[in-house]
């Protein structure tokens, strides 16, 4: 057993060595800055434009001077209830030109400058809206409402009833939202960090079966060892990735904290025992499904061949992420309890239940039978391997009779 | 157990895709002994050897390595260099090296400082530092033995270790395997090269169509032809020919023959009688590659006939 483990040492250290010590290794550690970078320009582009459309457009609203401060009054009202993605355009207050309303509605619609796309005229308590195809009416027949409504009752445009004020105070408790939010996050992150990292090692024996160091890692030490020295070794190099960038992001929340309201996460175990499970469920997710892609990647004589199995293997991973996310915002559902126990979706599905449940004993149990199935999945990969590449030892079938 | 044969294997069988490339295969390697396993490519020199360090197993047969069943428990005891040579290009020779010991167990420091010393005594002490990808096939050959080596095994395999290196290289892994036969490893190597077998192996085997076909000294194996004799006679050397045996050849200097069964005098004592005197005789055994290539050439009649 010690033989094994410094076997797997060495061949971890030599990985983890050959991975980090290369020029490359700073362009995968940055590469989520150039994601990061890409996006940001993108959605402040595409934020751009959208401002840039969204400032020129305009709905308008063609009232007699009698009824126009109560117009103006209440779209001012109406709009301080309204989140920024419901945000109708600028409203423009017309003053009738004493023609026909609707052929005045219709002229400004087609004009190009203002680009009005609705405009309502007519009685108030009657009103007509005429509007582009696809643009939404209700803001303007409400604003119709609440202007007559306010006439009714006689209340000037500019008078304030009430004055409200206004304190703020933060939910300290567990609340379930904020634990169902807790445990998405988790799902999401751990498979997010799994599928950028754990993909690596599906090319991981290539190396060794290119340049036939392969052979001299067989004469030497078990595949097994070999097979999970290279996920140690791939792993060391994703927890360096992970800390660094968690370092990065702990600077600048800390930075930000306060200037932009952040969500509250909150956990059933506890935040302490959730951030640790969270690592420990990285691990195993990390472990079980890299032992997936290398036991595959090892098959694989080209690269054309490596591509071409990854993508199943992504898509299963896909599917664990979705399963897991079913589980975490129905904790107590059976489709829960299934993720939980399906050895490919429990670290997923068991980070969420951290957040969702209080108890730590189904926790132990899980990363008890999760490392269970690293192990299996380890042997049957290399047994494969064997099998496959070194032309040697029994089949698959044969390997699961006699592990019965 | 077998702790005095370093390698013991009886009847190992292994076939590939329907093919048996190996048919009940036995070898027992005495401890301390240079031994080489001989044969044509595709004998199956290589699957014999790969099979008992445990790389593969056999599909029937036994082995012992060091005297466990179980290769693998004794791995750290022994050296191997494969047929097919594999470093990582991106190491440095020395980092190769200690990477290899430390997978047998020596300690990863103590390896980087062996390495060291040992790429100076075998004239490589310029490129401790270099890269392999940096390095010619030659010098990357010898770091990979030196790697095999570097942990003191008791029993080293070298697979074809004299195949890709020039003929100063040659004398120098011959040199090293004296020296590891001298501190009191076993060595086994396979070859196709008879003139490294001739002068290395204490004992040997010749393996064709994945059986074994000879096992002992290399005198013995040149024992398996008869003694070749070259015969200058005094005077009409041309008439003498009709005295000498059925496949005497006349080189135009010599007449060579083989020494009939019951040996040379009878024949030398007609020649005299007839007047033909002896000038000049020498006798000699044929060389291993003589042997060698009688072994093979027998197998494969022995084995077209079984066919048939």
């Amino acid at each position: 057993m010690n033989s094994f483990v410094r076997q797997v040492g060495v061949v971890a250290r030599r990985d983890f060595t050959a991975v980090v010590a290369t020029p490359t290794f700073l362009l995968f550690l940055l590469a989520p800055l150039f994601m990061i970078l890409m996006s940001l320009l993108g959605v402040t582009g595409a934020a751009h434009l959208a401002d840039a459309s969204q400032d020129k457009r305009r709905i308008g609203v063609i009232a007699s001077p009698a009824d126009s401060p109560y117009v103006t009054a209440a779209d001012t009202r109406l709009r301080a209830l309204l989140p920024g993605e419901l945000m109708p355009p600028q409203l423009v207050v017309i003053p009738p030109h004493g023609g026909d309303d609707a052929t005045v509605a219709r002229a400004l619609l087609a004009a190009p400058d203002p680009d009005y796309v609705a405009i309502l005229y007519g009685p108030l308590d009657r009103p007509m809206i005429l509007k582009e195809d696809g643009r939404r009416s209700a803001y303007l027949a409400t604003l119709a409402e609440q202007v007559l409504r306010d006439r009714k009752a006689g209340i000037a445009p500019d008078a304030r009833l009430s004055m409200a004020a206004t304190a703020e105070t933060r939910h300290t408790g567990p609340s379930t939202s904020n634990q169902h939010v807790t445990g998405y996050a988790a799902v999401f992150g751990i498979f997010f960090l799994t599928l950028l990292l754990a993909g690596q090692s599906v090319g991981m024996l290539a190396e060794e079966k290119s340049n036939k160091v392969i052979e001299i890692l067989a004469a030497a030490a078990p595949l097994e060892a070999v097979f999970l020295g290279k996920l140690v070794g791939m792993f060391g190099v994703a927890l360096l990735f992970v800390s660094f960038w968690a370092g990065l992001a702990g600077v600048a929340l800390s930075l930000v904290a306060g200037a932009i309201p952040l969500p509250a996460l909150t956990a059933a175990v506890g935040m302490p025992a959730f951030a640790g499970l969270c690592v420990l469920y990285f691990t195993m997710s990390f472990m079980l499904l890299g032992a997936i892609f290398l036991g595959v990647g090892a098959q694989a004589s080209t690269m054309r061949e490596i591509q071409m199995m990854s993508l199943p293997i992504t898509i299963f991973q896909v599917a664990m992420f979705g399963l897991a996310s079913s589980a975490a915002s129905a904790p107590d559902s059976p489709v829960a309890r299934f993720a939980e126990v399906f050895p490919f979706s429990s670290p997923f599905a068991m980070a969420a239940r951290a957040a969702n449940a209080p108890e730590l004993w189904p926790h132990v149990l899980a990363l008890g039978w999760q490392a269970l199935w690293v192990g299996l999945t380890i042997w049957l990969s290399a047994g494969l391997f064997r099998r496959g590449v070194l032309k040697s030892g029994p089949g698959l079938m044969t390997l699961l009779r006699r592990r019965r | 157990m077998n702790e005095d044969m370093p390698v013991w294997a009886e009847g190992l069988v292994k076939t590939f895709g329907g093919t048996e490339a190996v048919k009940g295969v036995s070898l027992s390697v005495p401890r301390g002994m240079i031994y080489g396993v001989l044969g044509p490519n595709g004998a199956g020199k290589t699957t014999t050897l790969r099979m008992i360090l445990g790389i593969i197993d056999p599909d029937r047969g036994q082995r012992t390595l060091l005297g466990h069943a179980s290769p693998r428990e004794v791995s750290h005891r022994v050296g191997y260099l494969p047929e097919e040579r594999g470093l990582y290009p991106a190491m440095k020779a020395r980092e190769a090296i200690a990477f290899m010991g430390a997978l047998r167990g020596l300690d990863w420091n103590e390896g980087r400082r062996r390495a060291g010393d040992m790429m100076e005594a075998a004239g490589l002490g310029h490129a401790v530092d270099r890269k392999i990808r940096q390095m010619s096939k030659g010098m990357a050959q010898l770091v990979q033995l030196l790697g095999s080596i570097v942990h003191r095994p008791e029993l080293i395999v070298l697979d074809e270790p004299f195949s890709g290196l020039d003929p100063v290289n040659q004398e120098h892994l011959e040199a090293l395997v004296r020296s590891e036969r001298d501190r009191g490893a076993t060595i086994l190597f396979s070859t196709h090269v008879m003139s490294h077998a001739e002068r290395l192996c204490e004992r040997l085997a010749v393996i064709a169509g994945g059986r074994r076909r000879f096992e002992g000294t290399v005198d013995e194996a040149r024992g398996l032809l008869p003694m070749q004799a070259a015969y200058v006679p005094c005077d009409r050397a041309e008439e003498a020919g009709r005295l000498l045996p059925p496949d005497a050849v006349h080189d135009g200097n010599a007449w060579r023959f083989t020494v009939p069964d019951g040996g040379a005098e009878a024949l030398l004592m007609a020649l005299i009688s007839a007047g033909h005197g002896v000038a000049g005789l020498t006798m000699q055994r044929p060389g291993l590659h003589d042997a060698f290539v009688r072994i093979v050439s027998d197998a494969k009649r022995a084995d077209a006939e079984a066919a048939a």
